[in-house]
């Protein structure tokens, strides 16, 4: 990586960070960067530019978009488009661990801890962490009480509290940490990733999730976790601190857990091992008739082992020339938007199981369009309502039927409160119509 | 009295004026200059932090160099850091300066913090500057045999920067040996820098293996530290391994058996690199089962990077897309994985689709039909064509799926969708060509007659006109449709009017009475009117061939043709063996080969700037010529912005 520049939607430079020589900064930031900002204007939407673009002068130009900035990477040489992608992606992360809110103005405000960050992440143009446990032992996070004095005396309190590099074998927990009650709590959150088709039957179907822990324990504790079918976890990733050998050889998880929040592992389920009912079904149908359009989705409560499906919300966009939009439904409650995305919202606190199935429909007139903006004049593709999207939330219920069967603690002896909890939620789910 | 009021008021007023031209004409830099002096800490920091806040937004404060070097003997750390940043983006400019700051630096080498310690360090590598390498030496060397594995991983870095200043100081006080001696540090991280600088300085050295070559007891150390140091880390050894040539079959087995773990990295560019070193050692692994199971594993990874972000999942897929082409059932089971999702980005979606193509076996291509189909009733509608044109391609490349295929676009044709219905009309045609006598060719052309009127684009008509010609038995009234197109011969578009000139012979070979007039009249007009030299010409071709022997020209004419072929751009396999050998880097993604767009870099460091920068142009223009691009390669490149010109 060269350069990192942030710009705002506009492609103008917020701040930027170079790691390379006089010419190449030069290059960047005369050539590159305006010329990739002419590239941006001109996709369709912003978020339609390609996130690896071959720019002029021998660069590439890899971007990713959060929170309308634009996060631009620069390369000139062969380096895995990915590694930047990620780096990015961990800038985007611990700047938004320091400085709260990303925007143009707190990146301006906070351009201080920025530097900082960025040049412990990424020496001469190598990453060198995105660990923000790690960083910030490096960069001391500007607390807001420090902020407060600071602008009041005019007096930083920055010299007493010297940062400091753990180097032991344990980089991610310090030693000598104290906590009055020792508490490990689990939470198993899972994501059900689904396509149906308007008739509600799965064009594909996916769980994936991740075990989150909150760890509150003195000393050096080491633990193992042990769960009920490890082998239908096809695809799983750990945090540094789990101990590969322990999993390869008796599918346990052993490891010294950081203090505080962190995620354990991430996992994805087998496909044959998906269970084939999902906690919602849902059908929607389009039809026009005299020039009205409208939509119908149907809501039933599905199977999740009797838990109340919790924060039902359907979301249909609708085509950009809608308008007159009607909405009928007997429970639940819903917005309608109607600026420049035409979209409807369906809100549903609970279902239970056994519940009668519930019922939208909503009705809009197409506005003429005019010249249709379809290549060649002709009449383009009638626009219309291609899907719905769904989200929902069970509590206590595993999708996967993944279960924590033990938690055990070795090295030390006090005795240990632990809790775990199960969510399971939609991740991308989507209905076609 | 009124008066000397007045008088005394404009005299203040213009004092004011003159005072506030004064400020502006100084500028803001004075201003902080007087700040950057101010007896008070506060103050100072304060004029610090808006100098380094100018300098971010691009405005020269340079002139200050002075000012704010003396503000460098600082307890505050976050002071210190800014003031190195400003050196660092200044030093440059005035090299002579520097050195009032080198004092400071090789304290701070030597201070308790080690933090301070790494970032003396590591700035003094920063500035580049010939000046500062007499004096960077000593405190480099300290660094590097410091207790403090913090300290020793910066200083490792710092010497590539070395390197790169001058080769022979870092040779002569022996910084590359030292590197090299880091290889087996006991902290997994100086061994991760260490490998990432030596890969540096080999680049830099024109990588050919004087600075650094891989031996069997390092590859060992590097398998260690792998395992436990931090991502990025891994990265750098991951890549060092994959460069390197393993001694015997045995070696290669065990590498690639030791960094499968790797797969299971919730960081990408981790599981990208690792499938990278896996792919290139299956030319030493020579058992067939263990590359069965290495191959086996990568697949579940893959997949889990297409639920990522958008970004990543893009990425991913363009490296997938090469994957397939060298190991093609591989993936053939995770079809569903790869549909698209409606809110997918376009550049996604369109990625998505040549994957699905690509990997799509025999037995789930009718799933995948469908879901084309679904596509096609999107409203983008290039994504339309791109959805439409994929169903013809996997018909191309699979026979069973020809009967499924023809219905779904007889289905889409129904549609009437004018974008859907061109492209639909284009694709149905050319699965007549793949399969030319089989049964479907009535109902295929009979489709297309049903709805010509909204046949509306060139491409679309010439395609209903070739098949008008070609299976005139199956359609009432052929001979009038022909007419109706020879009408407006003369203004039609260059590809109908040849479209029309084969199907209107056809016609009359097959049919001598009720063609005869037709084709004589298109023969006419075609050899009279039409302004399209290759039009006339072969109108000429067909009209002597036609009268000078009849037999001769049904022949050539109604003969055989070969079935046309799948169109999907496949990779030359010396540019696919060179892109699977780059995995995961910006060739893989772009297409292209590296030294096509990769700025040049290896002869420079001994090379004065402006001369390296000129060598440069020269040698990319020849490599340009040289090679071919990929035919991806070439469309990224005619999209992309034309080439600025500017003197740098």
């Amino acid at each position: 990586m060269d350069s990192l520049f942030i710009l705002n939607a506009s492609g103008a430079p917020v701040l930027e960070k170079h790691w390379c020589d006089d010419r190449a900064v030069r290059r960047a930031a005369l050539v590159v960067v305006p010329a990739f900002a002419r590239y941006l204007g001109s996709v369709a939407a912003l978020s339609d530019a390609e996130p690896v673009w071959g720019a002029p002068h021998e660069t590439v130009c890899v971007h990713i978009q959060r929170k309308e900035l634009i996060f631009l990477a620069i390369v000139s040489r062969e380096v895995p488009p990915l590694e930047v992608l990620e780096v990015l992606e961990g800038v985007v992360q611990a700047l938004g661990e320091y400085i709260g809110r990303l925007s143009e103005l707190t990146i301006k405000e906070n351009f201080v801890t920025v530097y900082q960050l960025l040049s412990e992440m990424v020496d001469s143009g190598a990453t060198v962490t995105t660990d923000t446990a790690v960083l910030r032992g490096l960069v001391p996070v500007p607390s807001l009480v420090s902020r407060v004095i600071e602008n009041v005396s005019g007096i930083g309190i920055g010299p007493e509290r010297r940062p400091n590099v753990n180097t032991s074998s344990t980089p991610w927990r310090a030693q000598g940490i104290r906590h009055a009650s020792n508490e490990f709590f689990v939470d198993v959150v899972e994501r059900i990733d689904a396509v149906l088709d308007s008739g509600g039957s799965v064009v594909s179907y996916d769980v994936s999730g991740d075990i989150s822990c909150k760890s509150q324990l003195t000393g050096m504790p080491d633990l193992t976790m042990v769960l009920n079918r490890p082998e239908i976890m096809d695809d799983v990733t750990f945090h540094p601190c789990v101990r590969r050998r322990a999993w390869d050889a008796e599918r346990t998880i052993g490891f010294v857990p950081p203090d505080g929040q962190f995620k354990l592992a991430s996992f994805h389920v087998a496909m044959d091992a998906s269970p084939r009912s999902l906690p919602l079904n849902v059908r929607a149908q389009s039809a026009r008739s005299d020039g009205v359009h409208s939509v119908d989705i149907a809501v039933d409560p599905g199977q999740c082992n009797g838990r109340p499906v919790e924060k039902v919300c359907v979301r249909v966009p609708l085509p950009q020339q809608a308008y007159n939009i009607g909405v009928q439904c007997k429970s639940g409650t819903h917005t309608v938007a109607t600026a420049r995305a035409p979209q409807v919202e369906w809100t549903v606190k609970s279902m239970r199981p056994g519940d009668r199935g519930l019922r939208l429909r909503i009705t809009y007139l197409l506005r003429d369009s005019g010249n249709s903006s379809g290549n060649g004049g002709g009449a383009a593709a009638p626009p219309g309502v291609a899907a719905a999207f769904v989200d929902f939330e069970v509590a206590g219920y595993s999708a996967s039927s993944i279960k924590v069967d033990a938690l055990r603690l070795h090295r030390e002896s006090y005795k240990l409160f632990k809790g775990v909890r199960y969510v399971t939620q939609s991740g991308s789910f989507q209905v076609r119509l | 009295m009124m008066n000397e009021v007045i008088q005394t008021s404009l005299a203040r007023l213009q004092i004011m004026k003159a005072k506030a031209l004064a400020a502006l004409r100084k500028g803001e830099n004075y201003e902080l200059r007087t700040e950057l002096n101010s007896e008070y800490k506060e103050r100072r920091k304060e004029a610090v932090r808006r100098v380094i806040a100018n300098m971010t937004v691009g405005k020269d404060v340079s002139g200050l160099f002075t000012d704010v070097l003396k503000n460098m003997h600082t307890d505050d750390l976050e002071i210190k850091k800014l003031i190195y940043l400003y050196l660092i983006n200044y030093a440059k400019t005035q090299p002579d300066l520097v050195i009032l700051a080198i004092n400071t630096f090789v304290k701070d080498a030597e201070d308790s913090n080690p933090l301070l310690r790494a970032l003396a360090i590591r700035t003094m590598g920063c500035l580049h500057v010939q000046e500062v390498l007499d004096y960077l030496c000593d405190p480099l060397r300290k660094c590097l045999a410091d207790a403090n594995p913090y300290v020793r991983k910066t200083a490792v870095m710092c010497v590539a920067k070395v390197y790169d200043l001058n080769r022979a100081v870092a040779e002569e006080n022996g910084f590359v040996d030292a590197v090299r001696g880091a290889l087996a540090d006991s902290n997994a991280m100086v061994v991760a820098n260490s490998v990432s600088a030596l890969s540096e300085m080999s680049a830099m050295a024109g990588g050919r293996g004087d600075v650094w070559r891989l031996d069997t007891a390092t590859v060992g150390t590097l398998l260690t530290a792998v395992n436990e140091c931090a991502e990025w880390g891994q990265i750098a050894i991951l890549e060092a391994l994959a460069e390197y040539r393993p001694a015997s079959e045995r070696e290669a087995e065990g590498v690639c058996e030791r960094v499968l773990a790797r797969l299971q990295h919730a960081n990408g560019s981790v599981v990208l690199t690792t499938v990278r070193l896996l792919l290139r050692y299956e030319q030493y692994v020579k058992r067939a089962d263990l590359l069965a199971q290495f191959a086996k594993k990568m697949v579940p990874p893959l997949i889990t990077l297409l639920a990522s972000e958008p970004e990543i999942q893009y990425v991913a897929l363009r490296n997938i897309n090469l994957i397939p082409q060298r190991h093609p059932q591989l993936l053939s089971k995770e079809i569903r994985a790869f549909f698209c999702k409606y809110n997918d980005p376009i550049y996604v979606k369109y990625e998505k689709v040549d994957v699905l193509v690509r990997i799509c076996s025999g037995s789930n291509v009718d799933a995948l039909l469908n879901e084309l189909k679904e596509y096609a009733k999107e409203v983008d509608v290039d994504f339309v064509r791109c959805a439409v044109q994929a169903i013809g391609r996997l018909t191309l490349r699979h026979e069973a799926a020809a009967d499924k295929a023809v219905d779904v676009l007889v289905e889409l044709l129904q549609l009437r969708a004018d974008h859907v219905v061109q492209i639909a009309a284009v694709v149905l045609t050319r699965i007549l060509r793949r399969y030319p006598r089989s049964q479907f060719a009535a109902t295929v052309v009979q489709a297309l007659c049903e709805h010509a009127d909204c046949i509306r684009e060139p491409d679309a008509r010439a395609a209903l006109v070739w098949a008008l010609g070609e299976y005139s038995e199956h359609v009432a009234g052929a001979a009038g449709r022909l007419s109706g197109v020879a009408d407006g011969l003369v203004e039609d578009d260059s590809g109908v009017q040849l479209a029309l000139l084969g199907a209107v012979v056809k016609f009359f070979l097959k049919n001598p009475q009720q063609g005869q007039q037709l084709v004589v009249r298109v023969l006419k007009t075609a050899t009279e009117k039409c302004a399209n030299p290759d039009v006339r010409d072969r109108a000429y071709i067909y009209w002597r061939l036609l009268s000078a022997d009849p037999a001769a020209a049904k022949t050539i004419a109604l003969s055989e043709r070969p079935p046309c072929r799948d169109d999907v751009p496949a990779l030359p396999e010396p540019l696919l063996a060179e892109l699977i050998a780059e995995l995961g880097c910006v060739s893989s993604v772009l297409q292209k080969p590296a030294r096509q767009f990769v700025y040049a870099r290896t002869d420079r460091a001994g090379v004065p700037r402006g001369v390296a920068g000129a060598n440069d142009c020269d040698d990319d223009d020849d490599d340009a010529s040289a090679h071919p691009a990929a035919p991806g390669a070439a469309a990224i490149a005619a999209d992309g912005e034309p080439e600025l010109l500017i003197a740098l």
